[in-house]
C-alpha cells in the first residue's frame, strides 16, 4: 500500500526525508507500545513467574522460595490430581456442548427475526448475568435442595423416590457450568449468524432448496467457525472454574480449578503453579487445534 | 481451622430463613470477609484452608531482636494511649455498631482503641502480615487473633514474630483464666498468647430424623444415612475426625495412624456415605435437610438450636472426643503500642467484661467467673447487658447455662487437642493424605 512519494503526514519531501522515514518505520511499534507493555507487564511476566515458581521449592512459613529445578513437582501433582483434570475436561466439554445446543436457536432467532429489537433481545439474554456469578450459583443450591421447593414438592407427590437428589452430583456441576457460561456461547454464535448475508438464503431457495436444505447446506456451514469459537470461548473459562463444583458438586466431582485454589490457599505456591501450568497447556492445545483446523484469523473475529 | 460460621446475633423476630437459605448461611462473625472475597475474587467460596498447627521451635520461639519481650524491655514500654486491635468479623459485642466493652475500656483507662476486623482466615492473613514482619516493620496491629490449630500461629512463634507477653501486667488473666485455656499445649506458660474464645468441632445432627444417634462418631459412618452425611473439607478437621474414628487421640497420633484414618475416611467416601465435603456452608445444608448428620462447630449448632425452626438440630460431643480449638490474642513483633495492648488483653479477663462479650458471642468463655455475672449482673455489666437484651432477645441465663459457653466437666473431659506438627514434612504428609480425599474425582 506504500505510496512512493508521500513521505510523512505533512507531505513534505526533501531535506527532512530521512528523519521522516525513521518516524514512519517506528510508527507501528510506537502505536503498539501500550498494548505491548500491557502484555509484557500483566501477562508475560506473571506467566514466566508462575512457570518458574512451579520449579521452586517453597517454605510455607516464610514464603521464601528457592529455585531447585524440581521437575518432579509436575509428576507428583499429576499423580495426585489427574482425576480432577479429567473431571474438568469432561464437565467443561459437556457444558460447552449443551450451551451450543441451547444458544444456537436463540442466536438464530435473534439474528433472523429480531428485527429492530435485536439489541433489546440481546440485553434480555444478558440481564440475568448482571447478578454476581457466585450468588446465582448459590441460589441454585437453594432451589435444588433435597427438600426444597422443587424436589421437596415432587417427593411429597411421590413422583420421585425419597433418596433422589440433584445436588452434590456431576449433573448438577455440568448444569451449573452450562447455566453460568451461556452468554459466552450465545454472543459469539449470534455474531456468526448475524453476519451471514441474508440474500444467500434467497439464492438457495431460487435454486430449489427446501428450508431444511437451506439451513443444513448454507447456514450451518457458514456458522461452523462461529460454532468452534463459541465452544472454545465457553470451554476454556469453564475448564478452570471452581465455583460451580464447590457449590453444587459432591465428593467425586472435584475440578482442577478447585485443587489449584486450595493449593494457593495452603500457600503451596509451587504445587499450585505446576497445576496452573498444566491447565494452561491443555487450554493452549485446544486453541492450537482450533487454529490448525480453521485458521487463526477466524477466532479473533468472535472475541 | 478456617471460618467458624458462628452465626450473627440471635435470631431476630422476623424469621430470616428464606434469605438464609438463599445465602446458605448467615453473614456470621467469621464469614463477612469470606463473603467479601466471594464477591471480589470468588476465593471465599470455599476457603479450603489447610488448617494445621505447626509446632513452634522446641526452644519455644526464635530469638527476639533487641531483647523485645524481656522484663527490662517491658519496663521501658510506656503507654501511648492508643491501641490497634485486629480481630475476626462479628467476634465481639456489638450494639448499634458500637462495642460497649471497648467503650468502657476507653472510659476507664483513657486509651483509645481502633478495632478492625481484617482476619477472615488464618493463612491468608498470615501471608499478608509476614511481608511486614520479615521486613522488620510494624504490621499496623498491636493485637491480632490467631487460631491454635492453624500453621500460622506456629509459624509466628517459630520465626520470633510475636512479642513475649509481660507477665507482670496480666493480673486478671492470672486470677480468672479458665483451666481449658491456661498454660495450653500450643503455648506453654502463655508466653505469647491469651485466649480470646474457644469452641469444639463435633457432630451436629437432626434429631427429628435420627432419634438415637448413640454416643460415638460412628454415626457419621452409618450406612443408614448414606448420602446424607456432611464432612468438613478442612484437612485438619477431616483428619482429626478420622483419627477419632479409629480410636486414636489426634494429639498423640503417629504417621501410621494417619494412614489408617485416611483409609477409614476413603472407605466412608467410596461407600457413598458422604454427601459432600463442606466448608462453612455445611450448616445451611444441615438446616435445609440436605444432610442429617454432619461435622459441626459448637457455636453454629447452639445458635441454630435457639431458633424454633431449627430446634431439631442438636450437638453431639462423642465419647471419642470433640476437637477443642482456641483463638488466641497475641502481639505481633514491631507493634507500636505494646504496653496498651497488654492492658487491653488483660482487661478482657475481668468477669464483667467477658460476660458482656459472651452474651453476644456464645463461644466458649475463657473466664468461668463470667457465668456468675450473667446470672447476677451488677454495676456496669448490668447496665450493658440490659441495653443489649432487646437486640439479642434472650435472657442472659440462657448464655450462662449453656454447656457450650461454660463447659460442664463432661464437656471438658471429652475435649481433644489437634496434632501439633513437628516439621513441614509432617504437615506435607498430613495434607497429602487428607486433602486428596476432599479433592477426589
Amino acid at each position: 500500500m506504500e505510496q512512493p512519494v508521500r513521505a510523512d503526514h505533512t507531505g513534505r519531501v526533501g531535506s527532512r526525508r530521512p528523519r521522516a522515514r525513521l518516524g514512519k518505520v517506528l510508527a507501528p511499534y510506537l502505536l503498539s507500545l501500550p498494548a505491548g507493555l500491557w502484555l509484557v507487564a500483566l501477562f508475560l511476566i506473571p506467566l514466566v513467574i508462575m512457570l518458574s515458581l512451579s520449579l521452586h521449592t517453597c517454605n510455607f512459613g516464610t514464603g521464601a522460595c528457592v529455585m531447585t529445578w524440581h521437575w518432579a513437582e509436575f509428576g507428583q501433582q499429576l499423580s495426585l490430581y489427574h482425576g480432577p483434570f479429567l473431571n474438568s475436561i469432561y464437565y467443561a466439554g459437556a457444558a460447552a456442548l449443551i450451551d451450543l445446543v441451547i444458544s444456537y436457536p436463540i442466536a438464530y432467532w435473534i439474528a433472523f427475526y429480531g428485527g429492530s429489537k435485536k439489541n433489546f433481545f440481546l440485553l434480555m439474554l444478558l440481564v440475568p448475568f448482571f447478578v454476581s456469578f457466585v450468588i446465582r450459583t448459590v441460589v441454585w443450591n437453594f432451589i435444588l435442595s433435597d427438600n426444597g421447593v422443587i424436589l421437596g414438592s415432587l417427593k411429597h407427590a411421590h413422583l420421585l423416590p425419597q433418596g433422589f437428589r440433584v445436588l452434590s452430583t456431576g449433573y448438577a456441576v455440568v448444569a451449573g457450568l452450562a447455566y453460568n457460561y451461556l452468554p459466552f456461547t450465545a454472543l459469539p454464535l449470534y455474531v456468526a449468524i448475524e453476519r451471514i448475508d441474508k440474500t444467500v438464503l434467497d439464492a438457495a431457495y431460487d435454486l430449489y432448496a427446501t428450508r431444511r436444505e437451506a439451513f443444513t447446506r448454507v447456514i450451518l456451514p457458514l456458522t461452523v467457525p462461529g460454532l468452534f469459537a463459541a465452544f472454545l470461548l465457553t470451554f476454556i473459562p469453564a475448564l478452570g472454574d471452581y465455583v460451580n463444583q464447590q457449590v453444587l458438586g459432591g465428593t467425586s466431582n472435584t475440578m482442577i480449578g478447585s485443587v489449584i485454589q486450595t493449593a494457593f490457599a495452603n500457600l503451596d505456591y509451587a504445587g499450585g503453579s505446576a497445576l496452573s501450568a498444566m491447565l494452561l497447556a491443555i487450554a493452549l492445545i485446544g486453541i492450537f487445534a482450533y487454529a490448525r483446523v480453521l485458521g487463526s484469523r477466524t477466532i479473533e473475529e468472535y472475541l | 481451622m478456617t471460618e467458624r460460621n458462628g452465626s450473627g446475633p440471635h435470631e431476630s423476630a422476623i424469621d430470616p430463613s428464606v434469605w438464609r437459605g438463599m445465602t446458605q448461611s448467615r453473614l456470621s462473625r467469621r464469614q463477612l470477609l469470606t463473603s467479601a472475597g466471594t464477591g471480589a475474587g470468588m476465593l471465599g467460596v470455599s476457603a479450603l484452608l489447610a488448617a494445621c498447627g505447626v509446632k513452634g521451635a522446641s526452644s519455644g520461639g526464635g530469638p527476639t531482636p533487641g531483647g523485645v519481650g524481656t522484663t527490662a524491655w517491658w519496663a521501658k514500654q510506656k503507654s501511648t494511649k492508643h491501641v490497634n486491635f485486629g480481630n475476626w468479623p462479628y467476634y465481639i459485642d456489638v450494639l448499634s455498631g458500637k462495642h460497649l466493652s471497648l467503650e468502657h475500656f476507653t472510659a476507664q483507662t483513657g486509651i483509645s482503641v481502633t478495632y478492625t476486623e481484617p482476619i477472615g482466615n488464618n493463612m491468608p492473613f498470615y501471608a499478608k502480615i509476614r511481608t511486614s514482619l520479615s521486613a522488620k516493620q510494624s504490621t499496623g496491629y498491636d493485637i491480632i487473633v490467631m487460631t491454635n490449630n492453624s500453621p500460622a500461629l506456629g509459624y509466628l512463634i517459630q520465626f520470633g514474630w510475636l512479642t513475649p507477653l509481660d507477665h507482670g501486667a496480666m493480673p486478671n488473666f492470672d486470677k480468672n483464666a479458665g483451666p481449658l485455656i491456661k498454660n495450653p499445649s500450643w503455648d506453654p506458660g502463655n508466653k505469647y498468647t491469651m485466649a480470646w474464645q474457644s469452641g469444639w468441632t463435633a457432630i451436629g445432627y437432626n434429631s427429628s430424623v435420627i432419634k438415637n444417634p448413640g454416643t460415638s462418631v460412628g454415626v457419621l459412618f452409618d450406612k443408614k444415612y448414606a448420602g446424607k452425611v456432611g464432612m468438613m473439607s478442612d484437612p485438619q478437621e477431616l483428619g482429626s475426625l478420622g483419627l477419632l474414628a479409629i480410636g486414636v487421640d489426634p494429639a498423640t497420633s503417629t504417621e501410621s495412624d494417619w494412614a489408617k484414618a485416611a483409609t477409614k475416611l476413603n472407605q466412608q467416601k467410596s461407600d457413598g456415605i458422604v454427601r459432600a465435603y463442606y466448608d462453612q456452608s455445611y450448616i445451611g445444608h444441615l438446616k435445609n435437610g440436605d444432610t442429617v448428620v454432619t461435622q459441626a462447630w459448637s457455636g453454629d449448632i447452639f445458635q441454630a438450636d435457639l431458633n424454633s425452626k431449627y430446634s431439631d438440630l442438636k450437638l453431639l460431643i462423642p465419647n471419642e472426643g470433640g476437637m477443642f480449638w482456641t483463638d488466641n490474642m497475641c502481639i505481633p513483633m514491631y507493634a507500636q503500642n505494646p504496653r496498651d495492648a497488654m492492658t487491653l488483653m488483660d482487661y478482657f479477663y475481668q468477669p464483667s467484661v467477658e460476660a458482656v462479650v459472651e452474651y453476644y458471642n456464645d463461644y466458649v468463655c475463657p473466664v468461668p467467673a463470667a457465668k456468675q455475672v450473667l446470672l447476677h449482673p451488677t454495676g456496669w455489666a448490668a447496665q450493658a447487658l440490659t441495653k443489649m437484651k432487646p437486640e439479642i432477645g434472650l435472657p442472659t441465663t440462657v448464655t450462662a447455662n449453656a454447656p457450650t459457653v461454660f463447659p460442664t466437666p463432661a464437656y471438658v473431659k471429652n475435649s481433644r487437642s489437634y496434632y501439633q506438627y513437628k516439621s513441614q514434612e509432617e504437615l506435607t504428609t498430613w495434607n497429602n493424605l487428607f486433602v486428596p480425599i476432599t479433592q477426589g474425582a
